[in-house]
């Protein structure tokens, strides 16, 4: 029973990891109609930046945010340089899958001879154990919780309260009547890019500050996770991606104590073939695009 | 004769249509401040199209579009907007995921958060029926709610020239009526340049004080609706269309 518990606490952690993530991917879908797939090798490129920064002696802390700010850029400049003259041309969304999945490999190859195939991990200190009943968790565990939790009421508020946010949603829901109220979609589009852009690459150093060590292949175990969770929640829906990250993060470490942290990746992916067998809209599908919350 | 007042939207001789295909060609109209300007014609004849081009989202291929004394032809649509250019789309026309609150802020985008407090509350005043209904989905709203939120939503930027593509379409005959006789002419009545495309033609031809017949993408027709109403040609023009004929006198809302 202990190790549930146990496995409950990592749960926590993990659903944070892959709310961050989700949350960026799935709102890059929702409004900019993009599903990005190479958002896991942005991510992997922003926990390398802050390995070379962590190996120069500088805090991993500082290495998060410079990662979120590279992951902003490198998502601001994908879309720009490569993404929008594509969809400018009129490219089908699978051709857009596609050119995202080019992109990928791209950047994946690219890494290879500068980072090497091995695997690597940050120098730090994970802090004092903090114990909470059965649940044991280190002080850096508690601060990614704690991100987590800041960005997704951060997310919330910018959705909810704010002109960008709502017209994000508006932009998401109808683009051509978003521009004719006068609404500078392009801009809109290009705050998306670098909104979720930051989430990804603040998400990629927190998922390698959570895993024992990183190689370049772990971008695309991020993407499946990633893309379980928003799937699950329903595509394009932030709040439904809040939702799948906490039933992802929380399934797939029950599932390491009950068999083996091996099969984690294939219970995600399991869980992804579920949904889109059973409820292919996901959970808060319903509520349309980048639905109001509440 | 009336004269007709000077126009502050005018289309010269324009030609648009989809992927290089015109599907309207050298089409001129205009519409002046406090006028109702009545497109009607058959299905297919290229009446939204006409609209589309005026308001940015197609792009013109012959002829130029003016407002006032600015020519804004292939002007983007949210630089229209900006110039006071309002548009009510057939289909599409509001945010439905956003609440009725949201589709009025988005609307006024371009004012300040103080003026668009100030706004929501004049549009209110134009239509009673939406205050109650703020923090409402508006996908949740019945088809008349919706109609007049979408109007509501263009009147926020307090436009010179409002164009709306069929407003009544999907309405009950009382309702469009309502519509049509009541809001679209106190609309023209404070000023404003109503451009308006309509299937119930008779409906639109008692509140228009222009009207242009659009068939197979050029102008057939024009004048004032009293006098289109006596010519048989008129009537021809839809019975050579193909289309239904056009309802009796004693009809009030019924599509030509």
């Amino acid at each position: 029973m202990n190790l549930f518990v146990a496995a409950f606490g990592f749960g926590l952690v993990s659903m944070s990891v892959i709310a961050i993530a989700a949350v960026g991917f799935t709102m890059q879908f929702g409004i900019t109609n993009m599903i990005n797939l190479a958002y896991g090798e942005v991510m992997i490129s922003a926990a390398y930046l802050a390995y070379y920064m962590n190996k120069a002696g500088i805090s991993i802390w500082i290495g998060m945010v410079a990662g979120a700010l590279f992951g902003a850029v490198f998502s601001f400049l994908l879309n720009r340089v490569i993404y929008a003259p594509f969809m400018r041309k009129g490219t089908a969304n699978l051709g857009m899958v596609i050119v995202s999945l080019a992109v990928s490999l791209m950047i994946s190859n690219l890494l290879l001879p500068i980072v090497g195939y091995y695997s690597v991990s940050y120098q730090e200190d994970a802090g004092r154990l903090i114990r909470l009943g059965s649940i044991v968790l280190t002080r850096d565990q508690i601060i990614v919780i704690g991100i987590a939790v800041v960005l997704m009421l951060g997310i919330h508020a910018l959705l909810t309260y704010t002109r960008l946010g709502k017209a994000m949603r508006a932009t998401a829901a109808n683009p051509t009547l978003a521009r004719n109220c006068g609404i500078p979609t392009q801009r809109v589009i290009d705050s998306v890019w670098l909104i979720t852009g930051a989430l990804c690459g603040l998400a990629g150093v927190v998922a390698a500050l959570n895993a024992d060590s990183f190689a370049i292949a772990n971008g695309s175990a991020f993407l499946i996770t990633i893309l379980a969770a928003a799937v699950l929640g329903g595509a394009g829906q932030p709040y439904g991606a809040m939702i799948g990250a906490v039933l992802i993060g929380l399934i797939t470490e029950l599932s390491a104590a009950a068999w083996s942290p091996e099969y984690k990746e294939v219970v995600a992916f399991g869980i992804l073939v579920l949904v889109m067998v059973l409820r292919p809209q996901g959970l808060l599908a319903k509520r349309g695009a980048l639905a109001a919350a509440g | 004769m009336e004269e007709r007042p000077a126009p502050s939207l005018r289309a010269e001789h324009i030609t648009s249509g989809y992927g290089g295909v015109p599907v309207i060609r050298d089409v001129s109209l205009a519409v002046g401040p406090g006028e109702i300007v009545a497109v009607i014609g058959p299905n297919g004849a290229g009446k939204s199209t006409l609209l589309k081009s005026l308001v940015g989202i197609l792009r013109v291929t012959g002829g130029r579009i003016m407002l006032g004394e600015a020519d804004v032809t292939n002007h983007a649509p949210e630089d229209l907007a900006r110039r006071g250019v309002g548009y009510v789309p057939q289909v599409n026309d509001i945010f439905e995921p956003l609440t009725v609150l949201e589709n009025l802020e988005m609307g006024g985008y371009l004012l300040s958060t103080a003026q668009i407090r100030v706004r929501v509350g004049e549009v209110g005043n134009v239509f009673p029926q939406l205050p109650p209904l703020l923090k409402r989905r508006a996908d949740k709203l019945s088809g008349g709610e919706r109609k007049m939120l979408a109007i509501a939503r263009v009147l926020m930027l307090d436009p010179k020239v409002l164009i709306l593509d069929e407003p009544t379409a999907n309405l009950s005959p009382k309702l469009a009526d309502s519509l049509l006789s009541d809001h679209v002419k106190r609309l023209a009545g404070v000023g404003k340049a109503v451009l308006l495309v309509e299937q119930r033609a008779r409906a639109a031809l008692k509140i228009a004080d222009w009207t242009s017949v659009l068939v197979s993408g050029q102008t057939r027709l024009e004048g004032r609706p009293a006098e289109l109403l006596e010519r048989q040609d008129f009537e021809e023009l839809f019975l050579g269309a193909g289309t239904s004929t056009p309802a009796s006198p004693e009809e009030d809302d019924d599509k030509i």
